[in-house]
């Protein structure tokens, strides 16, 4: 049997994946799966505490997450589409009508 | 089951969330294309909402994972008046566009939805959940236009790092769940050590980029100046009334129940976090012409004035008159920053073309003379930037006055120096757009005529501000009153 640890250590290295990922990938598609990375090692993590402790509710929390992440994705796919059709990039960087000036 | 009570104490958030399914359901039955009614409509839900605050029962809901008390209900009040407020000025706003549809109302009332389920949470995973319906709802809002470069761009900014601040939220609180088998705040009297110290951080700078504290604020001015202006008028009212009523909650939990000493090391978090946002927000607000931009960092330096209300409410010897300071100030806000925002959009440049990126929209220029053509609309954006400013006799200086004296109760006087000095700093920008209109002379084309409902919000905002400023005792007993139902 694998010890819980692992478990905790595997969801922390994603969530570590995930946001580095967020801060050093251009691409909003790439951007985007890391944050979701970043959910669904929070996710791990619930379910490795919840299989410690022997408590049921860290596995139902996972269901809720997983639902609000696909409705976050809905929303988050929209809106990069929206982006795309008004100036043909996802790139992050090349996004940049507002800033200072 | 829920009982009848469960649903009575549940009402103004059913309430909205049936009038953002009937907003909805209103456009696939639409047969002509009058569209006035949707936005009286949302305005009568937000209303029956507001109506419906006084009647709910003081009740613990979902098994303690929310909780009906006098704290939710004042926020639930300020929710519906600043999702009231900006219907009527996105009405005006979007008629005048010709972009008036039902989904834009609907996702308001969605939005609001979650922000009163955010202000009635006392649980990690029930805030998770209403900051994303909060969010997902105004990150659309934020999109809404679809035509040119700009709002896309903003609604793209704030999803990114709005939804990567949720994400090392939830992993704070599978942390903080690791250490007290719960995700309730009330569980953290059960906890302590590193865990729940790491967790309990990373749910911090989960709402800090909520509430748009630096170092956490980079999206805002970017995402204010781009969304359509009755989006960001509420957003600036709704969300961080929302967002600070959770941290208001998580803060007092905290100092509750912990073993460890951590009253001392939250101040001194909570106190750094307030004295940058405070001093960047002004600083970088200074120097920006374009007025949507300037509201935008004056929206972060006014989140640092409320931190320092949440620090007062954190000390034992200053909790009640520190979390009623927050209370007032997330309302005289909410009322001020939309009024600003409604004349903001009476003023702002239509573009001939949607993609037509000039950035002079908003530029302080186009205030120049306001005072002789239009002396009502620059008596009303007068009122609005001195209650920012906080100058008496306006709602501003009422709530800023009461924050102060909260935190002189905390005896924290770095604090209420930082704060003084740099509203002092803060009067500076607010007044230029002051002098613009009556000072300088008109040199722009004559402006637009204001839209009857945004009008209406003007003045509605207007008679507020000035009231609360004359007489702030029913606003501040009020406050008072909400918490002792806490």
């Amino acid at each position: 049997m694998v010890p819980g640890t692992h478990y905790l250590a595997l969801a922390a290295f994603l969530f570590a994946i995930g946001f580095a990922g967020v801060l050093v990938k251009k691409n909003a598609i790439i951007v985007f799966m890391c944050i979701e990375l970043m959910l669904n090692a929070a996710n791990l993590t619930f379910i490795a505490f919840a299989r410690q402790s022997g408590s049921m509710s860290g596995q139902a929390i996972a269901f809720f997450v997983i639902a609000v992440a696909a409705a976050e994705a809905a929303v988050g796919l929209a809106i990069v589409i929206a982006v795309y059709r008004t100036r043909g990039t996802i790139s992050v960087d090349e996004v940049e009508a507002l800033r200072d000036r | 089951m829920p009982s009848g009570q469960d649903i009575a104490a549940l009402l103004p958030f059913l309430l909205l969330v049936l009038g953002a399914l009937v907003l909805m359901l209103s456009e696939v039955f639409l047969r002509s294309g009058g569209r006035g009614y949707q936005s009286g409509l949302t305005i009568a839900f937000a209303a029956a909402a507001a109506l419906a605050v006084p009647f709910a029962p003081q009740q613990v809901l979902f098994g303690g994972q929310a909780v009906s008390d006098g704290f939710a209900g004042f926020v639930t009040m300020v929710v519906c008046a600043g999702l009231a407020l900006s219907a009527l000025l996105g009405r005006g706003w979007l008629e005048t566009r010709n972009m008036e549809r039902g989904e834009y109302y609907a996702l308001a009332l969605f939005g609001a939805s979650g922000m009163v389920l955010l202000g009635m949470a006392t649980d990690l995973l029930l805030a998770f959940i209403a900051i994303e319906v909060m969010s997902l709802a105004v990150y659309s809002l934020a999109a809404y236009p679809r035509r040119g470069q700009r709002p896309p761009e903003a609604a793209f900014k704030y999803f990114i790092l709005g939804s990567f601040a949720s994400a090392i939220l939830l992993y704070g609180s599978a942390l903080y769940y690791g250490a007290t088998g719960s995700t309730l705040l009330s569980a953290m009297r059960g906890g302590g050590g590193a865990l729940l110290a790491a967790g309990l951080s990373l749910i911090l700078v989960g709402l800090a980029f909520k509430v748009a504290a630096v170092p956490f604020h980079a999206w805002t001015p970017d995402v204010y100046e781009g969304a359509p202006t009755p989006a960001t008028a509420f957003m600036a009212a709704g969300v961080k009334a929302a967002a600070f009523a959770f941290l208001t909650r998580g803060v007092l939990a905290m100092v509750a129940g912990t073993p460890f000493a951590v009253g001392n090391e939250l101040g001194g978090v909570l106190g750094l976090l307030a004295v940058l946002t405070m001093v960047v927000g002004n600083l970088f607000a200074l120097p920006q012409r374009n007025v949507k931009r300037m509201l935008a960092y004056s929206s972060i330096a006014q989140a640092g004035y409320l931190l320092v209300g949440v620090i007062a409410a954190s000390r034992p010897e200053s909790r009640a008159q520190g979390t009623s300071a927050v209370l007032v100030y997330l309302a005289a806000y909410a009322v001020t920053v939309i009024g600003a925002f409604s004349v903001l959009a009476v003023m702002e440049k239509r573009e001939p073309t949607p993609d037509a990126g000039s950035a002079d929209a908003w530029d302080v220029s186009r205030f120049a003379g306001l005072a002789s053509r239009r002396p009502w609309l620059a008596f009303a954006m007068a009122i609005f930037m001195l209650s920012l400013a906080g100058v008496p006799p306006t709602a501003g200086f009422v709530a800023k006055l009461s924050v102060f004296q909260a935190a002189a109760g905390a005896k924290a006087w770095g604090l209420v120096v930082v704060g003084v000095l740099t509203s002092i700093m803060g009067v500076y920008y607010y007044l230029r757009v002051v002098v613009a209109m009556y000072m300088q002379p008109a040199e722009m084309e004559e402006p637009a005529a204001a839209p009857p409902t945004v009008a209406i919000a003007i003045a509605v905002a207007a008679l507020l501000v000035v009231v609360v400023g004359f007489s702030p005792e029913p606003l501040t007993a009020w406050a008072r009153a909400a918490l002792l139902r806490m």
